[in-house]
């Protein structure tokens, strides 16, 4: 008995260790409401020029970045209290709490350029509970350039954008890639997802079309017509040349990625009708799909399973959408008339977006404009109206994005919009700029 | 044992049945001809023809459907609180008996009357109550952890139980966090539209360190099964919450969610 008795004492303890779970009771009901963010101006630590100019790039970059994110209430600058304050101790949280800013968080810091470096210090804070730790503090050193003071603003947004959106990670460090005329060929070009930093990645001199980055950003897959004939090409971003991929004959377009990075799906016409085709990310291993008369294009995985397919067919006159597993069966069509192309599978496999044009034919105006389906009710929210044609929509990683080609001024641009069809912005100006994909992270 | 006779000696002729046979096989065949060119021409043309569709889903635009209204209820006349035709008798009151000598009680001895001195003690200085003190029955919401983050849809409050209880006030920001990411994956339209209003729907589950939600159960139905499964699909949609804070020490927290589903 004396031996049990401290291994029972033990146990006891233990369950009791174990019973000491934190609960939550939380709830909700049919309404939602954002959180409401106050982000002031960074405090200069000094007062020289290059701190001045750095700083307002940072703090502009930084407000672009948590207002276009989706998720937040910005509080407008022109009600914040006339103090800003630089440090934890400067913060006087009642005053951020009441009105007239009522915010909820307060994202804060300070910035220092004096020097070769830049030096950034940012906290976030919940200023209706002014007394526990802040949600986050963090701090950054880069060689002082407005590059780098670009880059620690991303980087502060994408935390905050994770801490407060429930787990789902920023897209402030993505790339968008497309195709652009400016150079006077058609080559793929990539850009920040806000439109910065736009740099051409090909230079072929021919036709590039549908580039579609792989999920770990290493290769990209395109159409090229460098070659003679219509070929699926590989880039490599690592070695920044174009890498050896199989030709398969007749045209091939619109390559696909899987999200495990593990497959290509492409459509090819090598035995007279452009068919659905998978291969491994090698070109190996080629297995056909789809065996219907009339073309079958523009295939899209779902990235949640990577066991259905999305595709593009022409088997009953105009292209309408249609999915199936990958392995070809269970097909069914999604939309029911007009002309639908397009489709994109946003990264949680709930929704597809795609380009449809609902009455299509002579006398029915129809624009082309991007709807989003959400895919287990079969319910549709057109997002755009009235500007123009929109196509090729393409989804950002974090599900709240989607980035899509509109010639509403007159010439084809990129624009970028919430899931929801608000916030649109145009990405490029400079020539004719198409395609866009989003990558995978 | 019965005595056994042969049966095949006999030889009867097959030419007249088997002639029979034929004739009546061809008829039975030109009558199918004939039914399947003459009378059912046209159908069948179309089996896996394009004017059907039949493969498609049709997708439409619905922002709710048309069903019938309840019938409107009728009072349970048995269950009625009226009075009924018939009445009940009333009980009979017993009569005292007539012939009964009572008693006689006890005499009681007087007490003599207690002195009590007109000197009082002091009374001892009642100390200030504390003042989280809570009078009994006033309690309400408990002041506190609770509701230390300000909503103004009143929807959503929080609070908890358990442990060393700090969290929700802690880690308001996380709270909401999760909030609003269940009531983002909530599809509404996965209630049933003819759904009014309903009781909340409790659901319970646990997020550890990583983020990820577990263990999600209905601790308390709503009473309408549609709300309790969307409430359910809702956290079957979610991968994760986001990582716990780094400064918190446990290794999981629970949740208890309530779905308000009331238009």
């Amino acid at each position: 008995m004396r031996k049990i008795l401290p291994i029972l004492l033990v146990l006891l303890f233990a369950s009791f260790a174990f019973s000491q779970t934190d609960w939550i009771k939380t709830g909700t009901g049919l309404g939602q409401e954002r959180v409401r963010l106050a982000v002031p101006d960074f405090k200069p630590v000094g007062a020289d020029q290059q701190t001045t100019s750095l700083k307002k790039v940072f703090d502009t970059t930084l407000w672009n970045d948590l207002s276009s994110a989706g998720i937040f209430d910005m509080v407008s600058k022109s009600f914040y209290p006339l103090q800003v304050p630089g440090t934890p101790q400067e913060v006087n949280a009642s005053a951020w709490a009441n009105e007239p800013p009522k915010a909820g968080m307060l994202a804060f810091g300070n910035l220092d350029a004096a020097q070769q470096d830049i030096a950034v210090q940012g906290w976030l804070v919940d200023v209706n509970n002014a007394s526990t730790p802040p949600v986050l503090a963090k701090q950054y050193r880069e060689k002082a350039s407005e590059e780098s003071a670009r880059k620690i603003a991303h980087e502060f947004a994408n935390e905050i954008i994770m801490r407060l959106g429930g787990g789902v990670n920023g897209i402030t460090d993505t790339k968008i890639y497309f195709i652009s005329n400016r150079t006077g060929h058609k080559e793929v070009w990539q850009m920040d997802y806000d439109g910065n930093g736009q740099q051409d990645i090909t230079k072929q001199g021919s036709i590039a079309l549908s580039p579609r980055i792989s999920p770990d950003n290493s290769r990209l897959a395109y159409t090229s017509f460098a070659k003679g004939g219509v070929d699926i090409a590989m880039y490599s971003l690592e070695l920044n040349r174009a890498v050896t991929f199989p030709r398969f004959g007749g045209t091939n377009l619109s390559p696909a990625w899987s999200s495990d990075g593990t497959k290509l799906a492409f459509s090819s016409s090598r035995t007279g009708d452009p068919e659905i085709y998978i291969v491994d990310a090698s070109g190996q291993n080629m297995k056909r799909v789809t065996a219907f008369k009339g073309p079958d294009v523009s295939p899209v995985w779902n990235p949640k399973t990577n066991s259905q397919v999305a595709w593009v067919s022409g088997r009953t006159g105009l292209p309408q959408i249609y999915m199936m597993d990958a392995d070809g069966t269970n097909v069914q069509r999604l939309t029911d008339q007009g002309y639908a192309v397009s489709p994109s599978w946003s990264p949680n496999g709930q929704y597809l977006a795609f380009a449809w044009i609902r009455h299509y034919g002579p006398g029915a105006p129809g624009n082309q404009d991007i709807y989003v389906m959400d895919i287990a009710s079969k319910r549709f929210v057109q997002l755009t109206h009235d500007a123009g044609r929109n196509d090729f929509p393409s989804w950002s990683p974090d599900n709240r994005h989607i980035v899509f080609q509109s010639d509403r001024r007159g010439r084809w641009q990129i624009y970028s919009m919430l899931a929801d069809g608000t916030q649109q912005r145009e990405l490029t100006q400079s020539g004719e700029n198409t395609q866009p994909n989003w990558s995978f992270k | 044992m019965a005595a056994s006779t042969d049966i095949f000696t006999e030889r009867e002729g097959i030419s007249s049945p088997l002639a029979v046979s034929l004739v009546l096989h061809g008829i039975l065949f030109a009558t199918i001809l004939i039914y399947g060119f003459v009378l059912n021409r046209n159908s069948g043309n179309n089996w896996g023809g394009d004017s059907f569709g039949g493969e498609a889903m049709s997708a439409t635009l619905v922002t709710n459907i048309p069903l019938p209204r309840p019938q409107v209820e009728t009072q349970n006349i048995v269950a009625n609180e009226s009075k009924g035709l018939t009445e009940s008798k009333p009980k009979e009151e017993e009569q005292p008996d007539v012939k009964a000598i009572p008693i006689p009680d006890k005499e009681t001895r007087k007490k003599p009357k207690q002195i009590t001195s007109t000197i009082t003690k002091p009374k001892p200085v009642e100390p200030p109550p504390p003042e989280n003190k809570v009078p009994f029955g006033e309690g309400g919401p408990v002041s506190g952890p609770y509701g230390s983050f300000s909503t103004t849809t009143a929807k959503g409050g929080f609070g908890f139980t358990g442990g060393n209880g700090d969290f929700g006030s802690r880690y308001a920001w996380y709270v909401r966090a999760v909030r609003d990411k269940v009531s983002q994956n909530w599809m509404k339209y996965e209630i049933d539209p003819r759904i009014g209003g309903s009781k909340r729907a409790y659901i319970t589950f646990s997020i550890d360190r990583n983020g990820r939600p577990g263990d999600v159960q209905v601790e308390q139905s709503s009473g309408v099964p549609s709300i309790d499964i969307s409430a359910v699909r809702a956290l079957q949609r979610i991968d994760t919450f986001g990582p716990l804070p780094q400064d918190y020490s446990g290794s999981k927290v629970m949740v208890e969610f309530w779905f308000d589903a009331n238009r």
